[in-house]
């Protein structure tokens, strides 16, 4: 490859400063994290009374969101590890995006955790006091674990990138140049540099699958290893984990297309990683299909009394336009719409991307809430919000201002690194002239 | 005119002053106090009163009416055995005390009487009850069989009693579970006693079988409720099981099962091994660059 072609690279995807949109898209974000932190000041005045958490419904939005967050936070695993494991090479351009959506989700999971406590200095007493048989201890330890290992896989690949944005000295501005010379001053592009980060990088894929099955399993287990409708099920590792691939991929639509619109990457992102991308969410939506129809069609058909309640709440009575919303726009819709090739252009890509995220999101909802307000034992003498949950101002504005510091976090980190990476790029590209 | 209006509403208050007062009177219910007497083991007596009123038609419990127990037939206060409020289900029970001893011994026969003062709702209530001091005595035979005899102070002497119903059984999670398939039996003339045979076998002891077996009389007209027990080694042997601070899923930290230790700290050693390896490879590159 000649210096000029490489060189155009480099300029292409060199992270590019916040435009007009930019600024308008952070400073929005900022605004609903600002709302969510004043709404979170209320609930430690005030206390879970702001909120619509009582007796019944001890788990809302909050811990719907921590579903979400440690879902999506897989995709991380899936682009990385499975495709470069499986040395699949057209994902080389979304392996940056998928490992800074695990780490901002993953971040976020740990923290919307501490604001579902009510007394967040208590969460001391979890180290102090904590079970090993406890499957909270197993996701705090499997979260730290994730998290790390995520930044690892997140580093090491940017190491090469960093020598070059280096020498971007006049470009980048002092603060950012003293932090690139702080993350990379010490990579000099020799052999042994690169053999040692290749070798850490595989070991990182192959250790980070397991990690990223654990994590979600575990969570799916402080559910299923709960005697309640709708939750005790053998089932839930499995759905989860199909579950979590999903909403993660089609995350990484959505950010495919967000990023190769507004910096201009079509060369990078280009429509053939949409087709491929669009067939895996296929792929994954029916897998996910398949568990939910295991979940909901087996306990319906031998319909307990205990589950009749729950399944009746979520297939006709007061959770069906969520449910149903939920099933067709998380797997339904998007099935339908990537399934032809015309679907999987980056527009429609996108939009079936929005319908799995957002579908998801609601998804975990159920997950959650429904089985709580359907104990065994009749709610008696119960005030009447008891038996309902219908989330305040505060909840919605706290998990609004942590999907907004989520995005936050991809956003600064696109400003400040390069979001594809350059010398991969660089090096693929080589090989696909050689080919 | 006026003044022979004033005089007219003057009458009309006077005349229906008498019946507002008469109206507040009707509207106090009557008391019924029932006393009973109990013997227990031969060790014991106390007495139990339930205060009831017909509200609505139908007889009710009534809680917290005061009551004053004596011995004897007269209300005064040296035969004052104590007070108590009945409870939620309109009981009040006072133990015999050792004072009322003198009064106690000097006759075979024994009066009691049990008095309510009035409340807001109630009329003030008296109940009285006559007993003839009795004891019931129990104790086994070979075989297992056991045996229960009713003896009663005639004059100065104890004497078996005739024709008395006697339940036998064992003391079981809170009440009594017949000996045999035979509810009652009544004493014989002749030793005023009764034989039961056990047939019980099998029925959860303490550690070393031990079990109370029980022999009542209840809610008799002439001696009330007496009750002897004794503990006897026919029960089966119970081994005391706990799974309290044993290393369990459910145990408390610091308590977790060997084999779950091991496992999760495999997996966190092995895990962070590798992370601090790839950390200790940052280390090497940063060392590669010097070279």
């Amino acid at each position: 490859m000649d210096k000029l072609a490489e060189n155009k690279i480099v300029q292409d995807l060199l992270p590019q400063q916040f435009g007009r949109q930019g600024q308008i898209w952070v400073v929005s974000l900022l605004a609903v994290c600002a709302l969510g932190f004043y709404a979170y000041c209320r609930q430690l005045y005030y206390g879970l009374e702001v909120t619509a958490l009582r007796d019944y419904a001890s788990w809302g939005i909050y811990i719907s969101n921590f579903v979400f967050f440690v879902a999506i936070s897989l995709v991380g695993s899936l682009i990385t590890a499975v495709l470069r494991l499986t040395d699949v090479h057209w994902s080389t351009p979304l392996t940056r995006i998928a490992e800074i959506i695990a780490v901002s989700a993953i971040s976020f999971a740990g923290l919307i955790i501490i604001v579902d406590m009510g007394r967040p200095d208590r969460f001391y007493n979890l180290f102090t006091h904590g079970r090993l048989q406890s499957p909270i201890i197993w996701d705090v330890i499997v979260i730290t674990t994730y998290l790390f290992i995520s930044l690892l896989l997140l580093y090491f690949p940017l190491l090469p990138d960093l020598k070059i944005m280096i020498s971007f000295k006049e470009r980048n501005g002092k603060w950012l140049q003293k932090m690139y010379e702080f993350l990379g001053s010490f990579w000099k592009n020799k052999p042994e540099q690169f053999k040692i980060t290749d070798k850490a990088i595989n070991i990182l894929s192959i250790t980070i699958i397991p990690v990223a099955f654990a994590i979600h399993t575990v969570t799916s287990w402080l559910f299923a290893t709960t005697y309640r409708p709708g939750w005790d099920s053998t089932n839930f590792g499995a759905y989860f984990i199909s579950g979590a691939f999903l909403v993660g991929a089609g995350g990484v639509l959505i950010a495919m297309y967000v990023f190769r619109t507004h910096y201009k990457l079509e060369k990078y992102i280009t429509d053939d990683h949409f087709d491929k991308m669009g067939k895996v969410v296929v792929l994954l939506a029916l897998v996910y299909l398949y568990f939910n129809i295991n979940e909901f069609l087996v306990p319906a058909f031998k319909m307990k009394k205990s589950e009749e309640e729950h399944l009746m709440g979520l297939f006709t009575g007061q959770f069906s336009p969520i449910f149903w919303f939920a099933i067709s726009a998380s797997m339904l819709i998007p099935i339908f719409i990537l399934v032809f090739k015309k679907g999987r252009k980056p527009k429609w890509a996108f939009f079936a991307g929005i319908l799995v995220v957002v579908g998801s999101w609601f998804k975990r909802f159920l997950i959650v809430t429904p089985t709580l307000l359907h104990p065994f034992l009749p709610m008696h003498d119960v005030p009447k919000n008891y038996t309902t949950y219908m989330p305040t101002w505060e909840e919605w504005a706290i998990a609004g201002g942590s999907l907004a510091g989520a995005l936050l976090v991809v956003t600064f980190f696109a400003r400040i690194f390069p979001i594809i990476p350059i010398h991969e790029t660089i090096i693929e590209t080589e090989r696909h002239e050689k080919a | 005119m006026r003044k022979h209006k004033l005089i007219q509403l003057l009458v009309l208050i006077v005349q229906f002053v008498p019946s507002i007062l008469m109206a507040q009177a009707v509207e106090k219910n009557s008391l019924s106090l029932n006393l009973k007497y109990f013997n227990d083991n031969n060790i014991t007596h106390h007495l139990l009163v339930q205060a009831k009123s017909k509200i609505d038609g139908k007889f009710q419990t009534i809680p917290n009416i005061p009551v004053q127990f004596y011995i004897g037939t007269e209300a005064d206060n040296s035969n004052l055995l104590g007070k108590g409020i009945t409870n939620d289900r309109g009981e009040a029970i006072i133990e015999i005390p050792p004072t009322a001893k003198a009064a106690w011994l000097k006759s075979p026969n024994q009066n009691f009487l049990v008095v309510s003062t009035a409340t807001k709702q109630f009329d003030a209530g008296q109940g009285d009850l006559a007993i003839t001091k009795a004891k019931l005595k129990i104790d086994t035979a070979e075989g297992k069989m056991i045996t229960a005899k009713i003896v009663a102070l005639i004059d100065t002497v104890w004497k078996p009693i005739a024709a008395v119903d006697v339940t036998v059984g064992v003391k079981r999670l809170g009440g009594i579970l017949n000996a045999n398939e035979t509810q009652t039996y009544s004493t014989d003339s002749a030793t005023g006693g009764i034989t039961a045979e056990f047939k019980r076998d099998s029925i959860p002891g303490d550690q070393k079988g031990n079990i109370t077996i029980i022999a009542t009389v209840v809610d008799n007209d002439k001696y009330g409720n007496l009750s002897a027990e004794m503990a006897v080694p026919w029960g089966k042997k119970s081994i005391y099981m706990t799974n309290f601070d044993h290393r369990t899923l459910f145990a408390r930290r610091g308590y977790s099962p060997i084999w779950l230790e091991l496992l999760a700290y495999t997996i966190v050693v092995a895990v962070w091994s590798i992370i601090f390896y790839l950390l200790v490879q940052i280390k090497k590159i940063k060392k590669l660059s010097f070279e």
